[in-house]
C-alpha cells in the first residue's frame, strides 16, 4: 500500500508538471484546430496517444499490467461524450486542464471542479432510473480492448496502428502542403496523390521532428532556463507517456473524472452523507469496497500539486480571481462535464487519451462524441468571427 | 541550426522597459484579467477589426495559454509580441498589419 501511494505521488506530480509546462489542453487541441487550423496542441495530443499506445501494448504483451478500463460499448459514448465536449468547450478546459489550472491558482477552475462535483452528484441520484432506461437501451455490447482479442501480439498491433495513424497524418499534412490549387483537380490526380501526398507529408513530418529534436538539444544546453520556459506540447506528451506507463504497470489506466466522482462521494461521506448506500458510489465507483480514499484519488490530488509546483517554478502561479461574466462557464460547463463524463462514461483523459491508447471499443465512440461536442460549441462561441473548419 | 523558438513557436518576448512604453502608447487596450479561453482570442480578432494598419492593440491577461493562442488566432492580421511579468500577468502586443 505504501509503495502504491508513493507511485501515486510520483505519477501525479509528474503528469501535473507536464500538463502545466505543455499547457496540455484537449479543448485547445480541438477548438483551435476548428477555429484557426492551429495544430500545435493537437500534435501533442496525437503524440501522447500514439506513444502511450505503443508503451501500453508492449507492457501488456509481456504481462506488465494491472487491467484495462473497458465499459460496455454503444450510443452512451456518443451522447455522454457530446454533452462532455460541449461542457468542456464552454468551461474553457478539459478534465485534465481543469485540474492543472486549479493548481496554477485559478479560482475559476476550482469553481468548475465544484460544479463538476454537482454534476456527479446529480448523476448518482438519477443513476437507478438511468440504468434501466438510458444505459439499458443504449448499451449494445460488452466492452473490450482490441489488445485482448487481437490474434496479433499487442505490442505489434500498437506499432501497426501507430504507423497507420502516422501515415494518415502525413497524408493530411501533404494535402495541406499541396494547397488549394491541387484540391480542385484532386479527383483527376488521385492515382498520383495516393502515393505522392503521404510522401510529401512524411518528409514534412521528418523535417518537423528534426527541428524538434534540434530544439531539445538546444534546450539541454541550459536545462534550468529551459525548465522555466513553456514546453512544446510534444515534450509534455512524451513526459506524460512515461508516467502513464509507470501507472499502467502498477495500478491501472489513467483516469480523471472517475477518481473525481469518487472524491465527491468521499467528501460527502465526511459531511455525514451515507454515500455507500447510493448504488453508483457504493457498487460501481467503490465496487463494494466501502467509501474511502483510493490510490487513483491520491494520484489526481498530487496532479494538482505537481501543476502548482511547476507553475510556481515557471512564474505562472498566481491566485486568479474570475470575472463575474465567466461564472456561467464554470457553473454550466462544469455541470455538463461532470454529468457528461458519467453518461459516456469517461472524460477526455479516460476516452481520448487512455481509451484510444488501450484500443477500447467504447472509447472510439466516445471520442467521436466528445469531438463533435467541441465542434458544435466552438462554432457557437465563434459565431461572430467565424471558424476555419 | 533551428533554435528552441522554432520548436515552441511562441512569439518574441519584450523586455520590461519596452513593454511599458508600448503599453502606454497603445491605440487600444483590452483588459482580459480573469478571462478564460477562447474569449480573449475572439476579442482580439474583434479589436483588430476596429484598428487601422500599424496601430497597436494590447491585451493584459492572467491566462497563461493566451500568450500563444491569441497570436495564433490573429494569424497574419497582426505581428505579435509578448511580455511576461513573472508573477502570472502577461501582455500581448498585436501590431496590425
Amino acid at each position: 500500500m505504501v509503495s502504491q501511494l508513493l507511485i501515486a505521488a510520483v505519477v501525479g506530480l509528474g503528469i501535473g508538471a507536464c500538463l502545466q509546462k505543455g499547457r496540455f489542453c484537449f479543448v485547445n487541441a480541438f477548438r483551435d484546430l476548428f477555429a484557426y487550423k492551429d495544430t500545435r496542441v493537437t500534435k501533442g495530443v496525437i503524440a501522447a496517444v500514439l506513444v502511450t499506445m505503443v508503451f501500453w501494448g508492449t507492457a501488456y504483451q509481456f504481462g506488465y499490467f494491472q487491467g484495462f478500463w473497458t465499459p460496455g460499448w454503444g450510443l452512451t459514448g456518443l451522447v455522454g461524450g457530446f454533452v462532455f465536449g460541449v461542457g468542456m468547450t464552454y468551461a474553457g478546459a478539459c478534465a485534465s486542464g481543469t485540474l492543472y489550472r486549479a493548481g496554477e491558482g485559478y479560482v475559476q477552475y476550482w469553481l468548475t471542479l465544484l460544479f463538476m462535483g454537482v454534476g456527479y452528484v446529480a448523476f448518482v441520484i438519477a443513476f437507478p432510473s438511468l440504468q434501466s432506461t438510458y444505459f439499458a437501451s443504449l448499451t449494445f455490447g460488452e466492452g473490450v480492448s482490441l489488445f485482448e482479442i487481437s490474434p496479433v501480439p499487442a505490442g505489434l498491433l500498437a506499432i501497426a496502428v501507430a504507423v497507420v495513424a502516422t501515415l494518415a497524418y502525413a497524408t493530411v499534412l501533404g494535402r495541406q502542403h499541396a494547397g488549394g490549387s491541387e484540391r480542385a483537380t484532386a479527383a483527376e490526380a488521385r492515382p498520383a496523390t495516393i502515393v505522392g501526398t503521404p510522401v510529401v507529408g512524411l518528409q514534412r513530418l521528418a523535417a518537423g521532428t528534426r527541428a524538434y529534436a534540434a530544439g531539445l538539444r538546444d534546450a539541454w544546453a541550459d536545462p534550468v532556463a529551459a525548465s522555466k520556459r513553456p514546453w512544446d506540447p510534444r515534450t509534455a506528451a512524451l513526459g506524460i507517456s512515461v508516467f502513464a506507463l509507470i501507472w499502467f504497470t502498477s495500478v491501472s489506466i489513467v483516469g480523471v473524472t472517475g477518481p473525481e466522482a469518487r472524491w465527491s462521494g468521499y467528501l460527502l461521506s465526511l459531511a455525514g452523507v451515507d454515500a455507500g448506500s447510493f448504488a453508483y458510489w457504493g457498487s460501481v465507483l467503490f465496487r463494494g469496497a466501502g467509501v474511502g480514499v483510493t490510490v487513483d484519488m491520491v494520484m489526481i490530488a498530487f496532479l494538482i500539486l505537481g501543476s502548482a509546483l511547476a507553475a510556481y517554478w515557471s512564474g505562472d502561479f498566481s491566485l486568479r480571481m474570475p470575472r463575474k461574466r465567466r461564472l456561467p462557464n464554470a457553473v454550466l460547463g462544469g455541470f455538463a462535464m461532470g454529468a457528461g463524463s458519467r453518461l459516456a462514461p469517461g472524460c477526455n483523459i479516460g476516452n481520448i487519451y487512455s481509451g484510444l491508447a488501450e484500443l477500447s471499443v467504447h472509447s472510439f465512440i466516445a471520442t467521436v462524441g466528445i469531438i463533435a461536442g467541441v465542434y458544435v460549441m466552438t462554432h457557437w462561441i465563434y459565431r461572430e468571427v467565424g471558424c476555419a473548419i | 541550426m533551428p533554435s528552441i523558438d522554432d520548436v515552441v513557436d511562441s512569439p518574441d518576448e519584450l523586455d520590461d522597459e519596452t513593454a511599458q512604453e508600448l503599453y502606454e502608447n497603445a491605440d487600444r487596450t483590452q483588459d482580459m484579467m480573469g478571462e478564460v479561453c477562447p474569449y480573449p482570442q475572439v476579442e482580439a480578432q474583434k479589436g483588430l477589426q476596429k484598428l487601422e494598419s500599424d496601430e497597436l492593440l494590447v491585451q493584459e491577461t492572467d491566462h497563461v495559454p493566451c500568450t500563444e493562442n491569441v497570436p495564433k488566432a490573429v494569424g497574419d492580421d497582426a505581428e505579435a509580441t509578448v511580455w511576461r511579468s513573472g508573477d502570472g500577468v502577461y501582455r500581448i502586443y498585436l501590431r496590425k498589419n
